[in-house]
């Protein structure tokens, strides 16, 4: 997996608490890959164009909601735990707007998505509210006002625009293609953007960048709007693949969000990571998932490996990078 | 409407009783304890919608202690044994983690319906039923698979399945009546069965692989076991670039039927479906609930019946299956 040098890495402390993150991450990610490729030699199918095709398809709509969450891990305010429900109450709004046509249903659900989580990020960027505690508050108030409005029923589309994204240009799903070019513009933006230094700063030290006079609330705001933005269009995705759309739509993304930002080995602790180590982590697990699958292993299994891939990296690297920052 | 009497009426102290709300002849103010599923459940929302409102009609007192968390729905199944009430309504989230509660109520002397799926063994003589066909259900799909590949003329096909949580009786009942009328026609061959959950998203990502593994060559035909996990298994087959329906495609059939699914039938993109909809069975579940409290004494256990619906016959059912 390539380490990519964020602004922080440059200036790393004499603990070397995120280069040392960093470096056992990429440590069990890169065990993870070696499993993987031997496995998959041994295993029918895996290495042919179908498959890798579906491994990146499955991989497109966490790995772009994945994305949105590295921000609020790099900002150092923790995860969000509304990705599910925030992503449901998107692909609705997307659904029920489509009779306005594409291009307006995708921008309603950009704006939907980017303000409701970053009402959270107003608070926790200026407020200090524990972002786990508010986002649990923020996904039970979603999953209310979205039973309220619709009455429990799906949301089904009046108009045929969705069916766009849903489109295979070369044979590949239009998703992996804007998770790619999303991981493209995340990671410019991180790394040459005076908004990503101070993201970078922001996550590693709160208390200092604030000393600093930086402009700690604004960024983190901005990180969870982002964030949201981004939720929305794996929202706008899941709901064209789905057709319908109802609060429970969303599922384990939550879930699967944060384990390919973790697989990826961005600390949860913040001031590390990067868009390019997400996109890895999401095609890590789906990858993973695939050869279980191929292999004959249940659904029931491919979730387990899944939670110890998550539970490795947590235990071993993140505990291990507090060590090295003692 | 087909109701089926599998139990005979038992004057002894069960949850279930015999007519626990006595015979005064009349619903009107008698107390029921409903622990359905939450609103947040489309399938739910009808049904409650439906339910509550015959009951309330009827000017029965109903309490509302819905939930679809299968802890919350055990502690609430306990408040209602403490509220005694003519009787508890409940759906089951959990088969097993309801079958205490369920004697529980036996030992207070408080009757118990179970609505929708059937409960544990251990329990089934404890409580009154009006549950759905699940093994009916199951048929119904192999019969559409069954069907649409001899309209292809195939001879030979693969079939993969994508379940409800495995571990529900509602999954293994359906998967019972389906793997029986498949091994009626043994040329085709269900070749994967994979656990979707219940979870349109993971269906999808499930019938992707699928695809990729057995190509679009190797697999005739697939069941989602909803309606909305059979469409994301339609739009997984179309990106991977298999034909759907039709002459020579894919042939998808489901239960559960919703809106899309009748559109998907008629867009000749799901083959068929099966009923399961929530306005009958509430329908059904309510004119039980008004029988017994006013002392009717009805069979112990009434069974759903349920249709199987495709394109020869999808008008007939547009209505009934367009409410979730």
């Amino acid at each position: 997996m390539s380490t990519v040098q964020t602004p922080l890495d440059t200036a790393d402390t004499a603990t070397g608490g995120p280069r040392r993150a960093a470096a056992w991450s990429d440590a069990v990610a890169a065990l993870a890959l070696v499993a993987l490729l031997v496995l998959g030699a041994a295993t029918h199918r895996f290495y042919t164009f179908d498959n890798l095709r579906a491994v990146l398809t499955s991989a497109s709509l966490v790995g772009i909601a994945a994305l949105g969450l590295t921000l609020i891990v790099i900002a150092g305010t923790s995860v969000s735990l509304a990705i599910s429900e925030t992503a449901s109450v998107c692909a609705m709004v997307f659904l029920a707007t489509q009779s306005w046509g594409l291009v307006p249903s995708l921008l309603v659900t950009l704006a939907a998505g980017a303000a409701i989580t970053a009402l959270q990020g107003l608070a926790v960027g200026y407020g200090e509210a524990n972002p786990i505690v508010l986002s649990i508050a923020a996904g039970f108030a979603l999953v209310g006002v979205a039973t309220w409005v619709t009455g429990g029923t799906s949301v089904a589309p009046h108009g045929a625009g969705y069916i766009h994204l849903n489109a295979t240009p070369g044979g590949i799903a239009s998703s992996v293609y804007v998770l790619v070019a999303f991981t493209v513009l995340l990671e410019l933006l991180l790394r040459r953007s005076g908004f990503g230094r101070t993201l970078y700063l922001t996550g590693a030290n709160r208390r200092a960048a604030t000393a600093a006079g930086l402009a700690v609330g604004r960024t983190i705001t901005i990180a969870w709007l982002l964030a949201g933005a981004l939720f929305a269009v794996a929202a706008s995705f899941s709901g064209a693949f789905n057709t319908t759309a109802n609060i429970n739509l969303g599922g384990t993304l939550t879930f699967d969000a944060i384990a390919a930002v973790l697989a990826g080995g961005t600390p949860i602790a913040g001031g590390s990571g990067s868009a390019v180590r997400t996109l890895c982590g999401a095609v890590l697990i789906a990858a993973l998932s695939d050869v279980l699958l191929l292999r004959g292993y249940s659904t029931g299994a491919q979730v387990m490996v899944k939670g110890l891939i998550v539970l490795a990296i947590v235990v071993v690297v993140h505990l291990r990078s507090r060590q090295g920052a003692r | 409407m087909a109701a089926l009497a599998t139990g005979c009426s038992s004057s002894s102290s069960t949850a279930a009783g015999s007519s626990g709300a006595g015979n005064s002849g009349n619903a009107a103010g008698k107390t029921v304890d409903f622990i359905g599923y939450g609103d947040t459940n489309q399938w739910a929302a009808y049904f409650n919608g439906v339910f509550e409102k015959k009951l309330k009609a009827a000017d029965v007192k109903l309490k509302d202690l819905t939930t679809m968390d299968a802890g919350t729905a055990v502690q609430n199944f306990n408040q209602a044994i403490a509220d005694k009430p003519d009787l508890i309504v409940t759906a089951l989230l959990d088969t097993k983690s309801m079958a205490v509660p369920i004697a529980k109520a036996k030992q207070a002397g408080v009757p118990v319906l179970v609505f929708d799926g059937r409960p544990d063994p251990k329990v089934d003589g404890d409580v009154l039923q009006v549950v759905s066909d699940n093994v009916a259900l199951g048929k119904a799909a192999a019969d559409n698979i069954i069907e649409g590949l001899k309209a292809q003329g195939r001879n030979s096909g693969n079939v993969v399945v994508v379940t409800g949580t495995a571990s529900s009786l509602v999954t293994q009942d359906r998967m019972q009546g389906f793997s029986a009328e498949m091994a009626t026609a043994p040329r085709y061959k269900v070749i994967e069965t994979q656990d979707g959950n219940w979870d349109p998203t993971l269906s999808g990502q499930i019938a992707t692989q699928l695809l990729a593994k057995h190509s679009c060559d190797g697999i005739q035909a697939a069941y989602g076991m909803a309606d909305y996990m059979a469409l994301p298994v339609i739009a997984s087959a179309k990106q991977a670039g298999c034909a759907v329906g039709g002459k020579n495609g894919l042939i998808v059939t489901s239960s559960n039927c919703f809106k899309a699914g009748i559109d998907a039938i008629k867009q000749g993109t799901l083959y068929g479906t099966a009923t399961e909809d929530p306005g009958t069975i509430a329908n059904q579940t309510a004119a039980y609930v008004l029988k017994y409290l006013s002392g009717q004494n009805p069979p112990r256990k009434q069974t759903v019946k349920e249709e199987r619906i495709t394109a020869a016959n999808v008008d007939q059912y547009a209505v009934q299956c367009s409410h979730a």
